[in-house]
């Protein structure tokens, strides 16, 4: 046979890895004379999935901050495709998921799902922004939700809407801050199989950050595992399961062995007598 | 709880069946203490010019109905007056405090400040400046109706959550992008609710500025009632002014239903 020639990872062969996307080198944060990041290094490769995960207070949401160009960081460079992240996020190359869907409750789906996109490019018509937000809120399984106001759709349903409003400004990035964290376990699960699937439909880059650790190898293909006191980087792992992945996966013995390797990592990490 | 099952039962009759049990108590309670003044008054035949029964206030009201009504349509074209004047007014202070760093550190204390002025004491000022006309009682609703409108509306432009604003910053957001897409409709529920306390206050505003200088409206039948001793109209017209801030107070009610239909409402249950 000659499939052996392909690489089994999910119809993303090794020949369309380009260079790093995003480059952080040795970045630190000092917030309230606090070191929150101590000389973070971090390569993202294009189209890549990648998970910071970590304890609470470990500065892995600094770290995305930093990415979105929301923190600036103390020292270090980041480049995310050759751009500062403020110069990037204004060429809308990054698009941020929060924990908190955040959406306006005056607006229905359609109109938050565009929120953004409007912001950022203010010369497109109200029509253009409509078409474009039903499209993502197609791609996120919501297209017969569009008329509905944030209070008449479910926790799950509000964050998808924020998924599709970071997808609208099609960036290059899509920055993930515990985005599934505050959903129950079933809606979790279903949440982050749909981001699997609008991954490889649209090629993005994904950063997530999660402290979910059967969630950081279900969807990812590096995993960076952060330490806390400071906050810094002590281990990488590649999840070489191949793609697309279902639930399925987490019960691959591979799987299984990654999650003990993971666990491994953060508690070696994790400083004693710190057990916060 | 039960281990009932929940009964789908049809909406509309449910609601007027709880509307009737919330209001039922309260109207019994009113047609009781009706009933009892005037059997108080009757029994101990107390003096009309102390306390007027509620037959007597009804025929007062009957009997003076036109100057009453005259004198209502007065105040109400005040209270409507000024307490659109505070809205637009305590909107815009909040909107420039909010907008302009700078000068909003430099009106915010001041109206603070000014809050604390005991505003009925301007009332003879007022009139000293603009005369016994509508312009005093404006004035005096405005100073008292403001500062709740610029407080709330001040409350929710600056409870916007602080993620949301780094969604806005991260496309590059202007400031004033920020405040009337987020922080104007944002704030709305909480404009609202202060809008509510305007509406009584200015009620109070217009009475008071009536006392101090009037030749016409509901303050002033009170006070010149009150002069010839003719307690009844002074009730009569009581009742009016009450009639006015309830109407006023569901006029603003409604008004915040129709532009925050997605704000939480608030049950009596």
């Amino acid at each position: 046979m000659r499939i052996d020639t392909i690489r089994a990872d999910g119809g993303k062969p090794a020949h369309i890895r380009h260079d790093d996307l995003i480059s952080v080198k040795g970045v630190s944060v000092v917030y309230a004379r606090q070191l929150v990041l101590q000389n973070i290094d971090l390569s993202v490769p294009k189209g890549s999935f990648v998970s910071l995960i970590g304890p609470s207070g470990c500065g892995k949401s600094t770290l995305l901050k930093v990415l979105a160009g929301l923190v600036e960081p103390t020292s270090g460079s980041v480049s995310i495709g050759g751009l500062s992240p403020v110069e990037a996020a204004r060429k809308r190359m990054i698009g941020v998921v929060f924990q908190d869907a955040n959406l306006l409750p005056w607006k229905n789906a359609v109109d938050n799902a565009s929120l953004l996109l409007g912001i950022a490019d203010r010369s497109l018509s109200r029509a253009e922004l409509r078409a474009r937000g039903q499209e993502m809120l197609e791609l996120v399984g919501l297209g017969d939700s569009a008329h509905k106001r944030p209070n008449e759709l479910s926790g799950g349903m509000r964050q998808r809407v924020a998924i599709a409003r970071a997808l609208a400004l099609d960036p290059a990035v899509l920055l993930m801050d515990e985005p599934f964290g505050a959903l129950d376990a079933i809606t979790r699960d279903s949440m982050g199989q749909s981001l699997l699937e609008i991954w490889q439909r649209t090629g993005k880059t994904i950063v997530l950050v999660t402290h979910s650790i059967d969630e950081a190898i279900h969807l990812s293909r590096h995993v960076h595992a952060l330490g806390i006191k400071p906050g810094r980087i002590t281990g990488s792992i590649d999840i070489g399961l191949p793609y697309p992945r279902d639930l399925a996966v987490t019960e691959d013995p591979e799987f299984v062995r990654l999650v003990v390797q993971l666990r491994t990592m953060l508690r070696a990490s994790h400083q004693p007598g710190d057990a916060s | 709880m039960s281990d009932q099952p929940m009964t789908a039962e049809p909406r509309s009759a449910s609601a007027f069946a709880a509307a009737t049990s919330s209001w039922l108590p309260a109207v019994i309670l009113l047609l009781a203490t009706i009933v009892a003044w005037e059997a108080v008054v009757r029994i101990f035949a107390i003096s009309s010019f102390i306390i007027p029964a509620p037959s007597e206030i009804a025929q007062s009201l009957v009997a003076q109905w036109g100057t009453l009504m005259q004198a209502t349509l007065v105040t109400a074209a005040e209270i409507l007056l000024g307490f659109v004047v505070s809205v637009v007014v305590g909107v815009a202070i909040a909107l420039v405090i909010v907008r302009f760093d700078w000068l909003g550190r430099a009106l915010y204390p001041l109206v603070v400040l000014f809050q604390n002025v005991p505003k009925v004491a301007l009332a003879p000022i007022f009139i000293l400046w603009f005369g016994y006309g509508l312009a005093p009682k404006i004035g005096l609703i405005l100073v008292i109706a403001f500062f709740p409108v610029t407080l709330s509306m001040l409350a929710g432009m600056q409870s916007v959550d602080r993620s949301l604003l780094s969604l806005m910053d991260s496309v590059g957001a202007s400031r004033t992008q920020i405040l009337f897409r987020i922080r104007v409709p944002h704030s709305l529920p909480n404009l609202m609710a202060g809008t509510k306390i305007a509406a009584t206050l200015s009620v109070i505003g217009a009475i008071v500025g009536e006392f101090a200088g009037a030749s016409d409206g509901l303050g002033y039948v009170i006070q010149f009632a009150s002069t010839q001793l003719d307690t009844a109209l002074v009730f009569a017209a009581l009742l009016l002014v009450s009639v006015l801030g309830i109407a006023f107070y569901y006029a603003a009610e409604i008004l915040e239903r129709i532009v925050v239909p997605w704000a939480p409402k608030f049950s009596h249950a």
